[in-house]
């Protein structure tokens, strides 16, 4: 949406294509905040380090000296369109601090940032008149002579295909957490733009990367915000020990998502855990703080695991949050493709390189979007549509077409349950080879399942049981992208923690994994990292 | 333990039922588990054609309202087994006040139309309104805001747009081009923010006919809203801010001024002369029936602003409006 509000503003006609009505966005979900050095006792080279340590040094520094650097302008400018960013005493925008971070500087709304922002977002496509095509699931990227000449969509509410004609096309369709067992992500989240861009041709890169939260509620793995532990909260074991003082003794807590989820699984495989879980105990903090601070957080303990945090510890483990990888681009969106962009969650720029920080990753929404907007813009301005092929329309429907005739075959619920229990058990918080390459095997043998998946609704009214089948698509080619990433990777990095090669390898491994189908099969290479300004050092918390 | 979930069905599609039906499923649930997750077990195991919106499951983006057991609720944000134990059924239905498109899924359109209606975006003072890309690189350039400026819409942004309040609203069942307490919270979200530029302007419009004076002050909305967002609270701050700010040219502030007069004149209401001036208001607003919700819902809503005679609560609303303007007008006197 940043991107549409960017390339309306230039005077294009624009329209926001989306499954789900833009509010619904799994940005919604966001909590914690987003992080600019507007401080003067705080600086853009501080938040660019922090980044780059963060990223385990797989980050690329030119994209991530962009993104730091313009931050500060981004948020006054969100705050300019409306944004009620939570204020300090003095009428400041207040900042908290977040895990990484060697500063407090994640402004936020509450605990509901990223809700705030969408909706600010969605505000400014009416004030800016985009047109809004909602519900329609985006089926195919139309690709020729490596020029893109738009997309071809289903109407949800009719079943009726559709070509929409375009100088460019950005790709913005968030993460893919739901290839995970547990995750804290939408049902919407499920990685379509990945797959589309494999489909046309493109690159994806380091996709073995998959940020596992610390904080996520027992059952279902709804999100407790990091802001919960910046805030001040403990984590506890079985024994009521702050166990994160034997893992990070300085920050403890605080230290980055990957530290925090490795030690909470060695607390719960070595027999110190509750249930499953350890405990996040908010207690000491008080129920002012709490309900000023954190109102939705009591509110989904209390709803979804039927925990009053102001009186009990709230019960969580680890789960799939955010994909670092995704479409390759550079920093203004591109992609190799012409007139094709991709940017948010699920691109990669890459500023998050190995592990992303908390607040990085609404910013990279807001910055790279808006880079993203202003280059497909220029790039409008400057050339004439290329022409539509004819065939695209045809072929979607044949592919529809033929998936809708398929018969007596298993259920795409079915397949999708198997593959987010191997994702969960093979390329979780710890990985070894013999695991990764079971894994690897039982996601290529879904594939051929896939193939015979068959519907019994064949009706053309929000049929879900199709979009499930799309959608199934291209969690497998994404779940294969990262299990044959994280096979190759002989490595500790950020998020991917090998047990079998437990320390980083600058040697061999300071570069990106890279991605792409060839005749339905994945092919994987190689890219430098951008290193300008830090060069690589051992990170510790 | 099972459970039987009675599900309206409709599909608008040739060879299917033309009218809505019943269909029931019978599911095992456990402890913990949402309506949502009950209909998603439904849809994976006994019945691929259940079609129903969802997406975040937490709460948070507003897909997943529904009709449970008569009221609108969020499937994801209540939970089977109390809901059951409380209300001895377990009936979905889609929003009321929405019109059905398939099974549990309404037409959302109007819903956004009038959001829409509100230019639902901040547009700054002029001071702020800069050309754009003209940004400061820092804070502190004069816009600050205080915590108590947040305090005034905190309530009103916590808005999800699920709809609830509209399916619930008295005033939206009399009147269907009422633009409905979503939207006039919404409203107030940007009349309410002193960064506003265009408060005065807002609250002319939103007093139109099928605006803001519409409200029955059924509580309703309030009552049903998932996040705590109070509508009602919200319209009656946009018709306070109206009054103060004078915007008065409209039947539902005519009504309210006319209440003002006869506090200040004689100190008590003064039913006859208010109705003399305020005739048209009561007539485009009095005659029609409602209560027919409440007969649905088999109880009154807790606040008790809701007796036999139609008009009432309106008055109760003006005599507050009217109270409060008073003394604001003291205080300014005073001051
Ligand atoms: C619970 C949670 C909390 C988080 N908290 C924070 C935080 O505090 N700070 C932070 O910086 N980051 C946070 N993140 C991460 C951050 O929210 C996301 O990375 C970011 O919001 C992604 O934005 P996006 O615009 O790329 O994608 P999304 O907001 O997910 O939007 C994707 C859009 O693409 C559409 N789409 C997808 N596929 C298709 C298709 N086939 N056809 C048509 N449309 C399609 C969807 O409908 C949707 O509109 C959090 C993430 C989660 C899950
Ligand atoms: S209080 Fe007013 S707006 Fe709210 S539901 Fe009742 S009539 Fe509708
Ligand atoms: S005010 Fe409440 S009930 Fe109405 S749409 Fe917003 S969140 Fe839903």
């Amino acid at each position: 949406m940043r991107a549409a509000i960017e390339a309306a503003a230039e005077g294009l006609n624009v329209a926001v294509v989306s499954k789900v009505y833009p509010v619904r966005s799994h940005s919604v979900a966001a909590q914690g905040g987003i992080n600019a050095a507007i401080k003067d006792t705080d600086s853009w080279e501080n938040h660019m380090f922090d980044t780059v340590k963060g990223s385990d040094y797989l980050g690329d520094q030119d994209a991530i000296e962009i993104l730091c650097k313009e931050a500060p302008r981004d948020i006054m400018e969100l705050e300019r369109m409306g944004a009620v960013f939570s204020r300090d005493p003095s009428g400041n925008i207040a900042q908290r601090p977040f895990g990484g971070a060697g500063y407090p500087r994640t402004c936020y709304l509450a605990d509901r940032t990223g809700h705030g922002l969408l909706h600010l977002m969605y505000e400014q496509l009416l004030k800016h008149e985009v047109f809004i095509y909602d519900e329609w699931h985006v089926a195919r990227l139309v690709v020729e002579d490596n020029v893109v000449r738009g997309i071809i969509a289903i109407e949800l509410r009719g079943g009726k295909l559709h070509r929409l004609h375009s100088k460019a096309v950005i790709i913005a369709t968030g993460g893919y957490g739901r290839v995970f067992h547990t995750t804290t992500n939408a049902l919407s989240s499920t990685g379509d733009g990945m797959g589309l861009a494999l489909n046309a041709g493109l690159e994806l890169m380091d996709m073995e990367f998959v940020q596992f939260h610390p904080t996520t509620l027992k059952r279902t793995g709804i999100l407790i915000t990091e802001g919960a532990r910046g805030e001040g909260g403990y984590l506890l074991n079985s024994l009521g020990e702050r166990f994160m003082a034997n893992y990070a003794p300085t920050v403890k807590e605080l230290a980055s998502r990957d530290v925090v989820s490795r030690a909470e699984k060695t607390e719960i495989d070595q027999g110190r855990g509750v249930n499953g879980c350890v405990l996040l105990d908010l207690r000491h903090l008080g129920a002012d703080r709490i309900n000023e601070r954190l109102p939705q957080i009591r509110e989904l303990a209390i709803n979804f695991a039927g925990v009053d945090p102001l009186t009990e510890p709230i019960p969580i483990r680890p789960g799939a949050h955010y994909s670092m990888g995704g479409i390759m681009t550079d920093v203004d969106g591109a992609t190799k493709i012409k007139g094709l962009y991709a940017a948010g969650e699920s691109a990669c720029v890459s500023v998050h390189g190995a592990n992303r920080l908390g607040g990085n990753s609404l910013l990279e929404a807001v910055v790279f979007g808006r880079r993203a907007g202003a280059a497909a813009a220029r790039r409008c301005l400057a050339c004439a549509a290329p022409e539509f092929p004819d065939s695209a329309l045809r072929d979607s429907a044949h592919d529809i077409a033929d998936i809708l005739r398929r018969d007596n075959g298993e259920t795409a619920s079915a397949l999708r349950q198997e593959m987010t229990l191997v994702m969960e058990e093979h390329c979780g918080v710890f990985r070894d080879s013999e695991k990764l390459i079971a894994g690897l095997a039982k996601i290529r043998e879904l594939k051929q399942r896939y193939g015979k998946v068959s519907l019994s609704d064949k009706g053309d009214y929000f049929n879900s049981e199709l979009l499930a089948v799309l959608e199934l698509g291209h969690m497998l080619d994404v779940a294969e992208s990262i299990a044959a990433g994280a096979v190759a990777r002989k490595e500790s990095r950020g998020a991917h923690y090998r047990t079998d090669f437990p320390r980083r390898d600058d040697r061999e491994w300071l570069k990106h994994t890279v991605v792409r189908k060839e005749d339905s099969e994945l092919k994987i290479s190689y890219k430098d990292v951008n290193i300008s300004r830090y060069e690589p050092k051992e990170r510790t918390y | 333990m099972k459970i039987k979930f009675k599900i309206k069905r409709y599909n608008p599609a040739e060879g299917e039922p033309a009218e809505p039906y019943f269909q029931a499923y019978t599911l095992d649930v456990e402890e913990g588990m949402s309506v949502l997750d009950a209909l998603l077990k439904i849809a994976d195991e006994q019945d691929t054609t259940l079609s129903f919106r969802r997406s975040c499951r937490s709460s948070i983006c507003g897909s997943c309202a529904v009709n449970i057991n008569g009221f609108a609720r969020l499937s994801c944000a209540t939970q089977v087994m109390p809901e059951y134990a409380k209300m001895g059924d377990m009936v979905i239905e889609p929003l009321s006040n929405h019109v059905p498109l398939k099974d549990l899924i309404v037409d959302f359109n109007p819903f956004w139309s009038r959001i829409e209606k509100v230019a639902p975006y901040l547009t700054p003072t002029s001071r702020r309104a800069r050309r754009r890309g003209d940004v400061p690189a820092r804070e502190n350039d004069g816009a600050r805001v205080t915590a108590r400026d947040e305090e005034a819409i905190d309530k009103s942004q916590r808005c999800i747009m699920c709809g609830c309040c509209n399916s619930e609203c008295n005033a939206l069942e009399i009147d269907d081009r009422y633009i409905g307490p979503a939207a006039l919270a919404k409203a107030w979200r940007l009349v309410g923010d002193v960064r506003e530029g265009n408060s005065r302007k807002r609250l002319e419009r939103l007093s139109e006919e099928h605006g803001m004076w519409n409200c029955v002050r059924c509580v309703h909305c309030t009552q049903y809203c998932p996040k705590s967002v109070s509508p009602l609270k919200q319209i009656e701050s946009l018709r306070s801010r109206a009054m103060k700010e004078g915007v008065l040219d409209n039947p539902g502030a005519k009504h309210v001024e006319a209440m003002a007069d006869s506090v200040k004149r004689v100190g008590r209401l003064d039913e006859a002369a208010m109705t003399f001036r305020t005739l048209g208001f009561l007539r485009s607003l009095g005659m029609i029936p409602f209560g027919l919700k409440m007969e649905r819902h088999g109880k009154m809503p807790k606040p008790l602003l809701f007796p036999q005679i139609e008009n009432i609560a309106e008055v109760r609303d003006i005599y507050e409006e009217a109270e409060r303007l008073e003394k604001e007008d003291r205080e300014r006197k005073k001051g």
